[in-house]
């Protein structure tokens, strides 16, 4: 911006002032910033995402071939225990929500920050306390190894007496907490600190899956956390819960885990339909079809996902009535999620699509959730769900899913929003070789276990003989798993490249239409000098728009120079409400993750007067962080 | 607020509730299913069984659990009424009703302890499954209550210099709600509770 004139160029000078945070090593600890908290969750869901990966691949190279010894039975259930567990909870949610939701939200409806910055810091904390938690247990030998789902009996001391399931349960309540308060704070921002003129149905799509990822969030962690408490209770005091004998039922960890894990996979798919959202107008330079519809695609698709739970346990024996609620029930979930693959088909097909890396990435999604998808709505059909049940038939359906229908948009939203996040452009010709490499290594790895289900193929077994028709499909999805390896990390390499040598990316490189792309790339601490004016869903389209924005920041209205300070907005309307302080840096929340920590792990080691006291500690040092009221 | 120049434009006052209320109303709604939660457990556990409380399990009481949840159930009215008086900037009215509420509360948080510890004694939740979910509920909504006083004191520890701040405003907007989420909690959970006597 060369033509900046002196009163705009000290405006943003006093704003750099304000909104500056400490620098180094300290500033990271002490951030409140929701693009630094952003990136803290990407390298630390990605970090984590690695460890999932040689988990996968060690067991993908055990099974390679039958009888083989690779690694053992105790280790293989590890293996597996701790890839479920940690590509559910500790990289697909915090990088859809933690990294994707929380560098993006604030930037898309126009705001500074999220609405809680300091409860942004303090999630991120407990998420890192909570992933370092569980994989000590690994490192110390004590891995939990009942599986990510651990269900009773087997998770009962009786049968796992060492300390991995309290390693897992401990540490998947200590989880909850940081998803729950991103939760609360995406909810939050999008209601209240939307820019003035963004109404409701002005918002991105992308905003609006995140509001039904993070919404839906806040009524499915709690009956996981109550499933693990009583767990813990069972297996620490002695309760009974889980128990024929004392009058439990080993069925009610079932029912309260799918109330949480089905409606978790649509938390999961919820931000990656997101960024789809975000990707396709660009590429295809057109509006998205139909948008309300897809708007509210995404709230019903959160909403009928509370209710398809017990499909996970049609095999278990339940009564003929309830069995056809389920699966009624999921063939409805099919309706919003079809809406929104058509919307996507036809704005594609009704543009003028550009494809590059990004849109790769989403074509690449649509085709594995459609045949995830396929696969998904035949386990309503009872029969077919009772006889595929427990083979590989369900991981190749869960992968298409988890990894085809979300990862995939993740990698795809990684190349978009790379030159927004770094300020260079990525290299696309290395990027379409790694994205076919990604494909083809996906489309290898899982497709083939749909066929070795149907003959017959147990899940979570460490080994099996050979000789049964399973041998080259085994061998098969190995290779396809190395290929995939070779693909992410080509394109690990690429961005890494791109990162110190890729060509300057300017604002807005692709043409986007969100509000992300109205400001630098990488954008100032206080993401825009001027709140932006929003007079259509397309603002970054709306050249009278950015017109008026730059006026407005040489005649200095709406940059709020004085404080650190953000506009409240009513939440349907958008109509600015108040101008609030927003709270700035702070080493309270890394010290309370801290101390919770602690309680953590003097609640495993059954120290509980200990443990009261630290909650005690943690509640004092947030009785001080609260004290210290903004200015007026 | 007073609108300066250049700012944004912002109305005398607001519209909207602010962002504190939006997050404690989330916390509420989230908490609200956690304990949805344990009451479906209780009554999952309750149907598998073909009696409940289970032969020698005594049946709870219904008198004084009722009477204590009336009482606790009483508070939201000085919570209200310093809610109301915060809002007009009367910070000595406002730590009265403040204080009304904490006696009370903790009057009922302190009896409700010591029947509690007394019939985990008498009959430890490791007894079967019906103590077990029964005490579960009960802890989960004293803990509750214990973090509600926690709140009312420092609502009035930062009342204490007899200046009500727009930030205090919020605070006691925020607390007021989440203490009358707790007096539900705790009507329900007393219902819960006595339901093997109801019928």
């Amino acid at each position: 911006m060369s033509a900046v004139a002196t009163p705009a160029r000290e405006r943003i000078g006093r704003l750099e002032t304000i909104w500056e945070e400490r620098p180094g090593f300290l500033g990271w600890l002490t951030t409140v910033d929701h693009k630094r908290i952003g990136l803290l969750f990407f390298f630390t869901s990605v970090a984590f995402f690695v460890a999932g990966g040689i988990e996968a691949l060690t067991i993908r190279t055990q099974l390679a071939e039958p009888s083989s010894t690779v690694v053992g039975p105790k280790t293989f259930n590890e293996l597996m225990t701790m890839h479920g567990t940690t590509m559910i909870f500790l990289f697909v949610v915090p990088m859809g929500l933690g990294a994707f939701g929380n560098y993006l939200v604030p930037l898309m409806v126009g705001a500074r920050d999220l609405a809680f910055p300091r409860l942004n810091a303090l999630s991120y904390w407990i998420f890192l306390a909570s992933g370092l938690f569980i994989y000590v247990g690994l490192a110390i030998g004590q891995g939990p190894d009942q599986g990510w789902f651990s269900y009773v009996p087997l998770a009962l001391k009786r049968f796992d007496p060492g300390y991995g399931v309290d390693f897992y349960a401990l540490g998947l309540i200590f989880n909850g907490m940081s998803t729950t308060a991103t939760s609360i704070n995406l909810v939050t921002t999008i209601f209240k600190l939307r820019a003035p003129g963004m109404s409701l149905n002005r918002m991105p799509l992308f905003c609006y899956a995140q509001l039904a990822a993070a919404g839906s969030a806040l009524f499915l962690i709690p009956p996981l956390t109550v499933d693990l408490v009583l767990l813990e209770l069972q297996r620490k005091a002695g309760f009974h819960f889980f128990d024929v004998g004392g009058g439990g039922s080993p069925l009610l960890w079932q029912h309260l885990f799918w109330l949480f894990g089905h409606p978790e996979v649509y938390l999961i798919v919820l931000p990656a339909f997101g960024i789809t959202t975000s990707i396709i107008p660009t590429f295809a330079k057109r509006k998205m079809i139909a948008a309300p519809l897809v708007a509210l695609a995404e709230l019903l698709v959160a909403f009928i996902g509370f209710g398809v739970w017990a499909h996970h346990m049609f095999s278990t024996g339940m009564p003929n009535s309830a069995m056809v609620f389920f699966a009624a029930a999921t063939f409805m979930v099919v309706i919003p999620s079809t809406i929104q693959i058509y919307a996507w088909l036809f704005t594609v097909t009704l543009g003028r699509p550009e494809f590059r890396t990004p849109l790769l990435f989403v074509g690449a999604f649509i085709v594995f959730f459609v045949i995830g998808g396929l696969s998904g709505i035949m386990f309503a059909a009872v029969p077919f769900d009772q006889a595929t049940t427990d083979t590989y038939f369900v991981v190749a359906h869960f992968h298409f899913i988890i990894f085809g229908a979300a990862v995939f948009p993740i990698l795809g939203g990684m190349f978009y929003w790379f030159p927004k996040v770094t300020g260079r452009l990525y290299h696309e010709g290395w990027a379409k070789a790694a994205f076919w490499l990604t494909f083809w290594g996906t489309a290898l790895t899982f497709f083939p276990m749909h066929i070795v289900g149907l003959l017959g193929m147990p899940r979570r077994v460490y080994t099996y003989p050979g000789g049964l028709g399973w041998d080259a499909y085994n061998l098969s999805e190995t290779i396809g798993a190395f290929v995939l390896t070779a693909g992410l990390l080509l394109i690990a390499a690429n961005l890494l490249v791109s990162r110190v040598r890729g060509a300057p990316a300017g604002n807005n490189p692709f043409g986007g239409p969100t509000l992300e792309w109205a400001t630098t790339s990488p954008p100032p601490p206080y993401n825009f000098a001027v709140i932006p004016t929003v007079r259509s869903e397309y603002p970054g389209w709306d050249d009278e728009a950015l017109a008026e924005d730059e006026r407005r920041l040489r005649l200095g209205v709406g940059t709020l120079e004085q404080g650190h300070e953000q506009p409240e907005t009513t939440v349907r309307d958008g109509f600015a409400d108040d101008v609030v302080e927003m709270p700035s840096e702070s080493g309270w929340p890394i010290v309370i993750a801290f101390l919770l920590t602690i309680v953590f792990a003097l609640t495993l080691t059954s120290h509980y007067v200990a443990a009261g006291a630290f909650v005690g500690l943690a509640g004092l040092a947030a009785w001080v962080w609260l004290w210290k009221e903004p200015a007026e | 607020m007073s609108v300066r120049p250049e700012a944004v434009a912002v109305p005398a006052a607001r519209r909207s509730q602010a962002r504190g209320w939006w997050g404690v109303a989330l916390l509420v709604a989230t908490e609200g299913t956690l304990f949805g939660t344990i009451v479906g457990t209780y009554f999952y556990l309750r149907f598998k069984s073909a009696q409940w409380p289970p032969e020698g399990t005594p049946e709870p009481a219904v008198v004084v659990p009722l009477v204590l949840a009336g009482v606790l159930l009483a508070t939201s009215a000085p919570m209200q009424l310093a809610l109301a008086a915060g809002r007009t900037g009367r910070a000595r009215a406002a730590q009265l009703f403040l204080l009304v509420a904490l006696v009370v509360q903790s009057g009922y948080l302190a009896m409700q302890i010591h029947l509690f510890a007394d019939d985990v004694r008498a009959h430890p939740p490791s007894a079967n499954a019906y103590a077990s979910v029964k005490d579960l509920l009960l802890g989960a909504d004293h803990a509750h209550v214990a973090v509600g006083l926690a709140v009312t004191l420092f609502l009035l520890a930062k009342l204490a210099d007899g200046r009500v701040t727009g930030y205090r405003r919020v605070a006691l907007q925020c607390g007021a709600f989440y203490w009358h989420f707790v007096n539900v909690l705790t009507v329900v959970v007393t219902l819960v509770q006595i339901s093997p006597r109801l019928g």
